[in-house]
Formats: C-alpha cells, structure tokens, sequence
C-alpha cells in the first residue's frame, strides 16, 4: 500500500468516527421518551454502544495505518 | 475468614510485592538522569506501553467516580464509553507529530515541546510558565481524587480495621517510596501488573451482578422500575452535555502530561501505534463494564446520596463477598485489583508532577545529572493532597475530574494548535490561555459550570482558540518554527 493510499484511507477512517460520534448521541429521540429495548438495553444505549464498538474497529485501523516517525522528516 | 482480615493479609502482601518491584527496577536503571528515572531510557515495549497506558487511563476516577455517577445519572453514562475512546481518536492530532520532535530533541516534561515550538519568541515564557502552571493544578487535583478513593477502599476492603485516614497516609508513603526508588520503570512494571489484574477483577464482579441479577434485560426492568428517569431517553440539555463531555475529556486527555510523557518514553513509533490500537478497545472492556456495574447498584442501593454514590462499588464488592468463600477470595482479588489501578495512577502522576517541578519551574537550564528536585517537590505536593484528602471528603470523584479538564483543555492550543498551524505565535496562544482560564474560572465561581449542558471549559477553549488565531494572523511563521 502506498504511503498517500494509507493516509487517504486514515482519513476516510477518521471522517467515519466523528459521524459515528455524532451519531452515538440520541438526537434522533424525543427527550424522556420511554423506548423499548434492544439486546437487554434501552434501544438509544444500544445504538450509542453500537456506534462506540465500530469506533473501536475503526480506530484500530487508523492506529495500524498511522505513520509515527522516530526523527522529524528530513532527519536521520 | 472475614473479607476484613483478607483484606489486611492482602494489603501487607501487596506492599511487599511493591516494594520487590521497586528494588528490582531501581538495580534494572541505567544511569541517574532525568531521562532515565522520568522516561526508563524511552525503552518501553508495545505490551508494557500499553499496560502503562491503561492503568495510568483507568484510575480510582473509572472504579470509583464512574460507578457513582451511572449509579446518579442511569444509562446516559453510556456517554463514558464514548468519552473514553475519544482520547485515543483525539491522539491522532498529537502523537504522530509530535513524537518525532521529541525524540530528536529529547524532551522530557511537557514544556519541552513549547520551549522548542516557539523559541526565543515574545510569550514564550509566558506561555510555558501557563501551560506549567495549568498541568501541575491538574495532577494535584488527580493525585488527590486518587488518594480520596485509596482511602475509601482501604477502609472498605480491610472492613474499617484500617481506617480511611490509615489508608491514605500508609498507601501514599508506599506510592512516594517506590516511584522514588524505582522512577518510570518501577511504574511501568506495577502498571502492567495492575492493569493485568483489573480487567480480570472487573469482569469476575459484572458476571456475577449479571447473573445475580437473571441478565441484562432483568437489570434494565429492574432500574425502569425503581427508577423510570434512569432508562428515558435523556433531554436536549443532557445530551448536549454528552457531546460536551466527549469533546472536554477527549481533548484535554490527550493533554496530560503523563500521557506526553508516555509518547516521549515508548521503544518506537511503531510500539506506542500499536499500544495505541490496543488502548481504544479498553472503554469497551473497562468503562462499558464499570457503567453496567454502577446501573446494578441501583436496584441494590436505592437511596444513596450523591457523595455517598462514589462507594457504589466498594459496597457491591462488599455484597458479593458475602455470597461464598469463593466469593469472597474473588471480591478480595476484585478489590486489589481497584486499588492497584488507582495506586498505578497516581504513582504517574506523582511522576509528571516531579518532572515539570523540576524541569519547567525550578530549573531554567537543565544541567542535573540526577532527578532528585524533582522527587522533593513531588514529595511535598504529595504530601499536601494528603492532608487535604483527609480534610475535604464531601466532594465527589466526577466533580474533580470536571474541574480539572475545564482547566487543562486551556493548554490544547499550545500542543494540537502549535503541531498543526505554523503562524501560530506564542504571544497569542498565551492570550487565548489566559483569557481561556477566566472563562472557565467564572463559570466555576459565579456557578455558571454548564451552559445549555455545554461545559464553561469548552466554552472557554472556542475563545481561547479565538484569540490564538486571531492573534496570529496576518503575521509571519517564526523561522525557527
């Protein structure tokens, strides 16, 4: 994989967390609305857990994907 | 055998294993420079690394705090699984550009950085003063949530035969002993342990509740129907306090100076990425379990006041001992494991707190050859937040840590600013900083701390981002930048 296919790709990763993040908070939900449950939790925590898991997956790969030099560029 | 005097047993065998491990790593140091007691050479390995990192993450604040505050709150705590992954996403605006420079220019405390980044120019001092200034009231803050929640699971764990008091004196002497003797490598090595037995304990106590309980869905009936708020979705405030909290948390954690600190000493980019890729799935297996075992408490304990919640979990641990002599030896190991991860933070903190004492404020140039300032001034503070951790208890754990990052976020234009935008220049990241502050201090004095759910210190960090730019513009990039 080239080195600009990699940061390209992070950065694809790194758009998709900050949607996920927006997406984890309940704005879709009316507020002090009982909902039913989904996996033993109430569907918004569901979902918000849902997002976090994938944020999880996602983030691993931008880490895998990061390059973190051990001198500035330039430098040996 | 009573979890009282288990506990005691425990206790005296756990120091002992301290004070083996500082020993060791005080015969495994190199030399007697600040790089290697603060840094252990910068030789830290993926698995120690990212050990390190998640018992210095996960503190007395996540065991004890967290618990407490699902147990106030209901399931919009969820919100702390998303917060606890956002530091490890907000690391990719400072890890990867940072540690380069770090390790060409051999920084050791935070200020480092800044005195490199903008040089001789106007504010420079200034500005590193602040950003010193700021990061020492943070950890003092850390370090005494610490000591507060050593002392109540000592009380708790030994059954009162060692009081609260007891606790806090005897594990804040042991802490100040082995981080003396052994520096970042006696931390990293208790860390690794620490955190190992953390995870273990922490799922061994959710089975158990879960169980207990007849599962998830039971749990969720169970708190609908003591507490119908707890499982509705939150209002537009709250949630808007949710996205706040995200934003507040991810950003200044990525500030601490021990997790700067943890990027200096990391063997290589290649280990602290992998350590990194490690560290976002741990809200998953920490924070999301912590959140469920403070939900459990609240069909339990129904009427536990708000600074009484912080002993949530502690009395859980409590409950299940009593359940069985395995029980009991699982909720001993539980507890251990607790006050571990709690000792395993604030032993980095104390070890930060030296460093920018000695390096930031008491030295102007570094010529030592040993750390030992720093170990006296880290000594002292120590001892101060202990006395305070005796005197001021009606505070709880969730509080100081709100607090603290109000103030800390302050310093994030100075470090994911300053590594991004070249035209950034001192003078005007000390003005977003100071006035940055104010906002955030006013909030706090005049009780202003939220504002539509949105946190003052966040508040204050879109000023302060403000003025840094605005200051900035129309000037030309230093040339040393």
């Amino acid at each position: 994989m080239t080195a600009r296919l990699r940061r390209r790709l992070r950065a694809a990763l790194l758009a998709a967390i900050v949607v996920l993040y927006g997406v984890s908070v309940p704005w879709y939900r009316t507020g002090g609305a009982d909902t039913g449950t989904l996996w033993g939790l109430p569907s918004w925590v569901a979902i918000a857990i849902a997002c976090y898991g994938a944020v999880a997956v996602l983030n691993a790969l931008a880490w895998w994907l990061t390059e973190i030099p051990d001198a500035p560029e330039g430098e040996e | 055998m009573t979890l009282g005097a288990l506990g005691v047993v425990g206790l005296g065998v756990y120091l002992a294993l301290l004070v083996v491990i500082a020993v060791a790593a005080r015969l495994a140091r190199r030399d007697a420079s600040a790089g290697d007691h603060f840094l252990a050479s910068r030789e830290l390995g993926v698995f120690v690394l990212f050990l390190t990192l998640y018992a210095t993450a996960y503190s007395g604040n996540s065991l004890l705090g967290y618990p407490g505050e699902a147990y106030r709150r209901g399931f919009s705590w969820v919100m702390s699984v998303g917060f606890m992954m956002s530091i490890m996403v907000c690391f990719h605006l400072l890890a990867p550009k940072l540690r380069p420079v770090a390790i060409a220019r051999g920084f050791v405390t935070p200020g480092d950085w800044v005195r490199h980044r903008f040089g001789s120019e106007r504010g420079e001092g200034p500005l590193r003063l602040g950003v010193a200034v700021l990061m020492m009231i943070a950890l003092a803050n850390f370090l005494f949530a610490q000591l507060k929640a050593m002392g109540v699971l000592t009380a708790q764990v030994t059954g009162g035969l060692i009081p609260y008091e007891a606790g806090v004196i005897v594990l804040a002497a042991m802490i100040l002993f082995y981080e003396t003797i052994g520096g970042m490598r006696a931390v990293a090595w208790t860390d690794a342990a620490q955190g190992i037995l953390m995870v273990v304990g922490l799922g061994a106590l959710l089975a158990w509740l879960l169980g207990d309980a007849g599962g998830l869905a039971a749990l969720t009936r169970d708190v609908a129907t003591i507490r119908p708020e707890a499982v509705r979705v939150p209002d537009v405030t709250e949630r808007m306090n949710w996205a706040s909290t995200v934003v507040l948390l991810g950003v200044a954690s990525v500030v601490y100076p021990q997790a700067i600190q943890r990027i200096y000493a990391a063997r290589s980019g290649v280990a602290l990425r992998r350590a990194f890729a490690l560290m976002t799935f741990m809200p998953i297996t920490t924070t999301l379990v912590v959140l469920l075992i403070g939900l459990a408490a609240i069909p339990r304990f129904e009427s536990l006041g708000v600074v009484e919640a912080d002993r949530v979990m502690p009395l859980l641990l409590g409950a299940w001992a009593e359940a069985g002599s395995l029980e009991l030896f699982a909720a001993a190991v539980v507890f251990f494991g607790a006050l571990a991860a709690i000792m395993s933070t604030a032993d980095s903190v104390l070890l930060s707190l030296g460093s920018i004492a000695a390096e930031d404020f008491a030295r102007r140039h570094r010529t030592d050859s040993d750390a030992a300032l720093g170990k006296r001034i880290a000594a002292g503070v120590m001892v101060a937040m202990a006395i305070l951790a005796l005197l001021a208890r009606d505070v709880t754990l969730w509080g100081l840590i709100e607090l603290k990052m109000e103030l800390l976020i302050q310093c994030a234009p100075a470090f994911l600013l300053a590594l991004h935008w070249r035209r950034l220049r001192a003078d005007a990241a000390f003005a977003g900083l100071a006035v940055g502050c104010v906002v955030a201090v006013a909030g706090v004095v005049l009780g202003a701390k939220r504002l539509g759910g949105v946190h003052i210190g966040v508040i204050g960090l879109v000023v302060n981002l403000g003025i840094a730019w605005l200051g900035s513009l129309g000037r030309p990039a230093p040339r040393d930048s």
